[in-house]
């Protein structure tokens, strides 16, 4: 098969899984103003907790489900408990990147304390074909036109379709998105016409706790396993991905992730020079694109004034 | 927003009728604080010293981005890679060149700036969390690319120049003891450095930059002077804080992907929990980081794997409690028992006039630009 | 104004500065008139001469310490298990009464601390355990990670403090010129690439081999290694890939490497990237002859693989506790009895008894037991040169056949016997392959001199 095809879905699978992630912290960022650095260990956490369901004799698909639900209402309990006694106008925003951090390191030791400290077979919710010994099965494949397409990049891709589309209906079609967006474009002028902002953030960070878990299930069910490492390296993609769209531009989140694990994955294949520091690619590009437009390829200028 | 007279009071220093308390406290703390670093060496031991000049040579890298991210509003979580610059430079002409320790720090910090310029040029167009993101990459890259290319002890990314080389020339003193001081001494002149640079006419253009960008460029402000040069000392002191890491670890190390990382956030929780954009703070802070990472390990015994939430659950308590930081508070503090109208900038290592800065810092916070 | 304050400041500092110096010192007491007095150089070759302690001084009172470093804490916790192992058979021994060296029974005491996996951690923790007159612990021991050694070696090297069973395969540890550090029974990476060469030749003689490496020491350790054995063959290196530390998915690198047409795959990778390897070469439909790296065969990790690990091949001289042939087996039944009686709870860590890495554990301690037994006299000296001249010792969890040897500054590797083994990934265990491999004695030689120098 074609190597540049093989590479570019290779790239695909991967981007899906940024972009989901990098789309929980354009959320976060619309609705606060901030990026949420501890958001990779809530989604590793969200992930334990659904491996356990599994692990407890829940079919995958009703435990993703029931994951989705309960990291919504600890994403809003996290944002009422710790973030806004920290957060808001007057208060600096570094003291709010501390309580991130503080929620990083403990929620990684907590889901290793209470769930496990190994790697964990995590089953997939997408077609695959079992043989014995094999804790999860294999994807299966299809083939399109003689290029392999593995079953894990189609259901990743579709997640992450019917992610937008049920994020635009949200923000576009309903009451509630509307508030949301006020809120997101001013807090004051939401406040005078009756919106209650509080209600809004703890809906922003239910909703990107919530994407969290269903990617973070996702990957780890595309990897096979969810480990307490699962997010490190995908939490840096993702930051990667939202810069290079722009931090508060959900269509910017997927076009980036997309570039970001394309491009990654081309520089694998092609440019030996790089082997083991293909990273470097995404960051050099995100520079590029940050001196074009400081803002990233979808973000809004901000205009500022003296 | 309350904003640059913060600065402009600062430069009046000392002039205000409440000073003889307010100044006598400072002084007395001030001679307290020296005393105290001072004997501290000779009551610890090794390993306790060991950590004390860690907290030294960490105060120093938060010093350093305290100046950028502080006084001049550019966020940086990328500082952990000119750290490991420095103290690569410092490990390997050791190392390969044998040459003299205090000879290599001049030369790290002069690396660690060069690298520091070329992120700062992009930092002129790119800004807030997208500079933050810009040099997160740079963090993360750094060990990768040291992982690959460093031919280290053993082929690895870590670097231990001989201990010979280290030989001092306080041969009355122990090794961790003149480490520890000779840490101590370079971190006063950098203080006093900072110190005096930040109540200068640089220090207040760093100030208005931060606050008023585009206000502070019409009344001549070389922007672009300011930012790169501010963003080069400041590279600079991370890479001063990399070569004594060389001196206090024994090594530059590169082996491990999240070190890197974690230092640069960690640099930044010094600052904060410190107190921002006070000149004392981010020592204060570099000292409760070292001290509370050493107390949270394997506090719960048969329970190590929970030693990162503990650590994780007292940097939150801390900000909960003191959300200006250590210093920022006990400034408070002071302020509300010594009452003193003229703003209190008077001249002190420890309780600095940016009290006043602080709270401009609040209304202005840096990253919000975009929001 | 505020210069003067300035000034005064700087010259109280400094005031102070030659007061304290001049007045306190604690070097009345210090290390430095302990140096310099060893026995002058033993029969076998270690040099004692330099040493910063007399490392031919007897044991004091009826314990021995030993301290280690490794991660308990972080992502790579895991390693925890090998401790698990170590100590649940010190225990035992301690039960049993204590070991007995030369005459005189000691008790074995153990102290150990967290490290993350972070060489600069290891280095405090262990001269923090050790004291810097290094006299605050008899040895350290099972160290985990080889930069981390790496970097606690020079220190422990100047006492004279024996660095025991280093739990890494670097060929380093052959280093003539630390002989306090010595590795452990784990088949140094070279020899790995070796094995996997040798099969080749024997079974695919013009295979074109693709590699999956590290971008590290380690995957440097492989790739020259497996170069050096395949010069003068039919055998062909034709791509090599390497993954960043840390990595859990290198789909990218194996499908770049799946396309360059190889017939046999040297899967280096270590941790979460050596299953994702063999899974993400199962999706491209890549059909090749697999190895994969002597790190990888824990039941979790092969878990993981499931069926795209099926009919691997690899390396190990220990018992693999998932084997059904060693369900009755009298030395495992003990071993996992002792671990569940000692140390069924450890550092937070739930029990797994089927983890391979415990049992890799408990057998350093069995090796290091066995060493000190055999030592002629209750010393640092000779105790180090116990281990570094172990002769044929044999432990439970060895492969039947498999014994230890190590010969001074000449063969300091143990791990030089082993048996090739297979995946039977539908019934979850490694199958041993054929007869022992006996490379005894010959790391050194089959291993580029800058990997060991270093």
């Amino acid at each position: 098969m074609d190597l540049f095809i093989s590479l570019v879905l290779t790239g695909i699978g991967n981007g899906a899984v940024y972009a989901s992630v990098a789309l929980a912290l354009v959320l976060i960022f619309r609705t606060t103003g901030l990026l949420n650095l501890a958001q990779g260990e809530m989604a590793l956490f969200s992930t334990y907790f659904a491996w356990k369901l599994t692990s407890l004799g829940l079919p995958i698909i009703p435990a993703i489900a029931i994951t989705v639900v309960a990291s919504m209402v600890a994403g809003a309990v996290i944002e009422r408990f710790l973030i806004r006694p920290v957060d808001g106008p007057g208060k600096s925003p570094l003291n709010v990147l501390i309580v991130m951090l503080g929620l990083f390191l403990a929620l990684n030791a907590l889901a290793q304390l209470i769930f496990s400290t190994d790697a964990e077979p995590m089953p997939k919710p997408w077609p695959t074909v079992g043989s014995p010994g094999d804790p999860t099965g294999r994807d299966a494949i299809i083939e399109v036109l003689g290029a392999r397409v593995s079953w894990s990049t189609i259901a990743l891709v579709i997640a992450l379709l019917v992610e937008c589309l049920l994020l635009y209906v949200l923000f576009q079609k309903t009451k509630i998105g509307l508030m949301l967006r006020a809120v997101a474009a001013n807090p004051e002028s939401a406040r005078l016409v009756g919106i209650r902002a509080s209600t809004m953030l703890m809906l922003g960070w239910a909703l990107a706790a919530g994407l969290g878990a269903l990617a973070g299930s996702l990957v780890a069910a595309e990897q096979r396993s969810v480990n307490p490492g699962l997010m490190a390296l995908v939490l840096v993609y993702a930051f990667a991905a939202a810069a290079l769209g722009g931090f508060d531009s959900p269509v910017g989140a997927v076009v980036g992730g997309m570039i970001v694990a394309i491009a990654e994955a081309l520089t694998v294949g092609y440019v030996d020079a790089l082997s083991g520091i293909a990273l470097a690619v995404p960051f050099a590009l995100i520079l590029l694109v940050l001196l074009v437009r400081p803002t990233g390829l979808f973000g809004r200028k901000v205009v500022e004034r003296v | 927003m309350s904003s640059s007279d913060a600065p402009a009071r600062a430069k009046t220093a000392g002039g205000g009728g409440g000073r003889i308390t307010r100044t006598q406290l400072r002084i007395g703390v001030g001679v307290i604080v020296a005393v105290a670093a001072l004997y501290a060496p000779y009551y610890y031991g090794p390993a306790i010293n060991q950590d004390l000049s860690r907290a030294v040579y960490f105060a120093i890298a938060a010093m350093g981005l305290n100046l950028l991210t502080g006084f001049n509003g550019q966020i940086s979580i990328g500082h952990g890679a000119f750290f490991g610059v420095g103290a690569f430079t410092t490990a390997i002409l050791m190392d390969t060149h044998d040459l003299m320790f205090e000879l290599t720090i001049p030369l790290a910090a002069l690396t660690a700036a060069v690298l520091g310029v070329l992120v700062g040029i992009p930092a002129l167009r790119v800004r807030g969390l997208y500079l933050a993101l810009v040099t997160l990459g740079l963090a993360v890259l750094f060990p990768f690319v040291g992982l690959k290319y460093i031919e280290g002890n053993g082929g690895t990314a870590l670097v231990r120049p001989d201990r010979d080389g280290f030989n001092s020339l306080i041969t009355f003193l122990d090794n961790d003891q003149w480490r520890y001081l000779e840490s101590l001494v370079v971190a006063v002149v950098l203080f006093l450095v900072a110190w005096n640079l930040t109540r200068s006419r640089i220090g207040r253009a760093m100030v208005a930059v931060r606050d008023q960008e585009v206000a502070a460029s019409t009344v001549g402000v070389h922007l672009a002077r300011v930012k790169v040069g501010v963003f080069a000392l400041s590279a600079a002191y991370a890479g001063v804080a990399g070569a004594l890491s060389v001196m206090v670890d024994g090594a530059a190390d590169a082996t491990d992907p999240v070190l890197a990382f974690r230092n640069s956030i960690e640099f930044l929780v010094a600052v904060v929990i410190g107190g921002t954009a006070t000149i004392a703070g981010p020592a204060v802070g570099a000292l409760i980081l070292i001290l509370l990472r050493r107390e949270t390990d394997g506090l719960i015994e048969g329970k190590e794997v929970l030693s990162p939430a503990i650590f994780g659950g007292a940097l939150i308590a801390m900000i909960f409690v003191l959300p200006e930081g250590v210093v920022g508070g006990l400034s408070r503090l002071a302020r509300r028992v010594l009452p003193d109208r003229e703003g209190g900038s008077a001249a002190s290592p420890l309780g600095p006039a940016p009290s006043a800065a602080m709270t401009n810092e609040a209304d202005e916070p840096p990253t919000k630009e975009h929001s | 104004m505020n210069r003067s304050v300035n000034r005064g400041l700087l010259a109280l500092l400094a005031t102070l500065l030659l007061v304290t110096s001049a007045c306190t010192s604690r070097d009345e007491d210090s290390s430095e008139s302990t140096g310099g007095e060893g026995e002058g150089g033993s029969a076998e070759g270690i040099e004692t001469e330099d040493c910063l302690t007399d490392p031919a001084s007897e044991i004091e009172g009826d314990t021995i310490k030993l301290v280690s470093s490794y991660p308990q804490s972080g992502l790579t916790a895991a390693f925890a298990e090998i401790a698990r192992g170590w100590a649940a058979y010190f225990d035992q021994v301690n039960a049993d009464g204590g070991v007995e060296i030369a005459g005189n029974t000691y008790q074995i005491e153990f102290e150990d601390a967290d490290d993350e996996y972070n060489p600069q951690q290891t280095a405090s923790n262990i001269e923090e355990l050790v004291g810097q007159e290094g006299t605050d612990a008899f040895a350290a021991f099972s160290v985990v990670g080889t930069a981390n050694n790496l970097n606690v070696r020079s220190f422990l090297d100047e006492r004279c403090v024996p660095n025991l069973l280093a739990a890494t395969g670097s060929p380093a540890w052959g280093n003539p010129e630390f002989p306090w550090t010595i590795g452990s029974s784990l088949t140094p990476y070279t020899l790995e690439a070796h094995a996997f060469a040798d099969y080749l030749e024997e079974n695919q003689p013009d295979a074109q081999v693709a590699m999956l490496r590290q971008a590290d020491d380690f995957g440097d350790a492989y790739e020259q290694g497996f170069r050096n054995a395949i010069e003068g063959t039919d055998i062909e290196l034709v791509a090599v890939e390497e993954y960043p530390v840390a990595a859990t998915d290198v789909g990218a690198q194996i499908t770049s490497l799946a396309n360059s047409g190889a017939d046999a795959f040297f899967n280096g990778g270590t941790l979460l990237a050596c299953p994702s390897g063999l899974t993400a070469a199962q999706s491209e439909g890549w059909e090749a002859t697999t190895w994969v790296s002597g790190t990888c065969i824990s039941k979790t990790l092969m878990g993981i693989a499931g069926a795209a690990g099926d009919d691997v091949i690899s390396l190990t001289n220990l018992k693999d506790p998932q084997n059904p042939k060693y369900a009755e087996d009298e030395a495992m039944v003990a071993f996992m009895e002792a671990v569940e009686q000692y140390r069924p709870n450890f550092k937070g860590r739930e029990l797994d008894l089927e983890n391979g890495i415990v049992g890799y554990g408990w057998t350093q301690a069995d090796l290091l037991i066995q060493s000190m037994e055999a030592a002629e006299a209750p010393t640092r000296l000779a105790i180090m040169e116990a281990v570094r001249n172990m002769d044929g010792l044999e432990s439970g969890l060895l492969i039947e056949g498999v014994s230890i040897s190590t010969s001074g500054e000449e063969d300091p590797y143990m791990g030089e016997t082993f048996s090739l083994i297979q995946y039977d990934a539908a019934e979850q265990y490694f199958e041993e392959l054929g007869e022992l491999i006996d490379l005894e004695g010959q790391t050194r030689e089959l291993t580029p001199d800058e990997l060991i120098a270093g």
